[in-house]
């Protein structure tokens, strides 16, 4: 029996699709599941996802959500996800920049975290998306 | 001669009101389009969301709710009301402004939090306290405005400064059709099984006999105030949603009924412009007739 996933972003519905095996960013930690996982619900933190279906591998950067298990029906929901390769690289190196500048100047303490979150945004989706060119440099 | 020359004005004057009413109609179905496509887009978040949070809260204990669901007495309690920044938008704002009065005397002491400034000069009449004011923007509300304006109604109900938390919105029924709609937001109620219908109630039934054992990682009583404050804030952002599309909604179609109206004017002075100019040239050939004739007699 395979595993159901979807992943629901605020904006719309990011994937939905059969899986074999899923890893996430938990709060306690990487986690993997497999399929009959027992039930589960957990906090997402920001990182990378990864869907595997037999061979293939599907990557996503997310910056955190919630997670659910459920006899085999797996729901993310995520404040904000993209799959590698839909991230824009020369877009996520500009707010990279951006936001390493914004947190150099000493803003308020909420245009920091503002800030930060989008750096983390940023970094995460770079790294997803380098990891997949490198992959497919190879193959 | 002045008469026909002052229809002219006035065809002008209605044609350059509907030109602008007519612009701004097609701004408002714009916007509007928009603005429904990304409240469709939200919805199946908006129902995992509050399902996930039935389930936790369906299985802890009752005396470890969470704060955010604990009733508080005071007799004190808070409103956001959610406007439009602009008018235009036919009874739209009259209609909330009304809603807003009747809140206001049935309740003895109420605090404001006030987004939009059609609203905020109504609840500064009142001579009410205004916790908090936003600009609701004329743009599609981003979810980054919502942060402010729930860390304002935690402030003021965790730190029991209030009894209760409503929001008072435009609901947006159908383009031709927006009232509105006054809703609790804390202490936090589910949507309970008479009006989530049955079958979520079927579903979560069904989760706990399929899976009676389901791990919380880390434990419900420290996820529970994540996910119920991720709730709030989707809430109040499906209410600046319903808020907006409403407000464009209200414009589109009033906008449209000016726009009928002045080229209603316009069709009837140019019926008048002709008339006196139909009535000048005869009046003209009258005359020269008159003159051929004098000069024939004599």
């Amino acid at each position: 029996m395979n595993l159901h996933l979807e992943i629901i972003t605020p904006e719309k519905i990011i994937f939905e699709s059969e899986a074999d095996e899923i890893i996430v960013p938990t709060l306690n930690g990487q986690i993997g599941i497999l399929p009959n996982h027992i039930g589960l619900l957990t906090k997402i933190i920001p990182g990378e996802l990864i869907i595997r279906k037999g061979s293939a591998q599907t990557l996503l950067a997310i910056t955190g959500g919630f997670l659910e298990v459920n006899n085999n029906n797996v729901s993310i929901l995520a404040d904000y996800a993209v799959k590698a390769e839909d991230v824009e690289i020369a877009r996520a190196q500009e707010a990279q920049k951006r936001a390493e500048k914004l947190m150099q100047e000493k803003t308020t303490e909420k245009d920091f975290k503002v800030a930060q979150a989008e750096l983390i945004k940023s970094i995460l989706e770079l790294r997803v998306a380098g990891k997949i060119k490198k992959r497919s440099s190879q193959s | 001669m002045a008469n026909i020359s002052l229809i002219k004005r006035r065809i002008q004057t209605a044609q350059n009101v509907s030109k602008t009413t007519r612009a701004m109609q097609m701004i408002a179905t714009s916007k509007l389009k928009r603005a429904q496509d990304s409240a469709v887009a939200s919805k199946p978040y908006v129902e995992k969301l509050t399902f996930l949070t039935r389930n936790i809260t369906d299985r802890i204990d009752p005396e470890n709710i969470s704060d955010y669901m604990k009733q508080v007495d005071i007799n004190v309690r808070l409103l956001v009301v959610v406007s439009p920044d602009k008018g235009l938008c036919g009874g739209l704002i009259t209609n909330l402004l009304k809603e807003l009065l009747r809140y206001d005397n049935s309740f003895n002491n109420v605090k404001y939090i006030v987004i939009g400034k059609k609203a905020e000069k109504t609840v500064a009449k009142l001579g009410k306290e205004i916790v908090g004011s936003f600009d609701f923007g004329t743009t599609l509300p981003i979810f980054e405005n919502v942060y402010p304006i729930v860390k304002l109604i935690n402030d003021q109900f965790l730190g029991k400064n209030v009894s209760g938390v409503d929001v008072l919105y435009t609901n947006f029924f159908s383009v031709f059709s927006q009232k509105p709609n006054l809703s609790s937001l804390l202490p936090i109620k589910l949507p309970d099984d008479q009006t989530s219908g049955k079958d979520v109630k079927d579903t979560l039934d069904k989760i706990k006999r399929n899976s009676p054992y389901t791990l919380f990682e880390p434990s419900p009583d420290e996820l529970l105030p994540s996910l119920l404050s991720h709730y709030l804030e989707m809430a109040m952002f499906q209410y600046l949603l319903e808020s907006y599309a409403s407000e464009q909604g209200a414009r589109m179609i009033s906008m449209k009924n000016a726009t009928e109206n002045a080229y209603e004017i316009i069709d009837y002075l140019k019926l008048e412009y002709n008339k006196k100019r139909q009535e000048k040239i005869t009046n003209e050939i009258l005359d020269i007739g008159g003159g051929a004739m004098a000069l024939a007699y004599e």
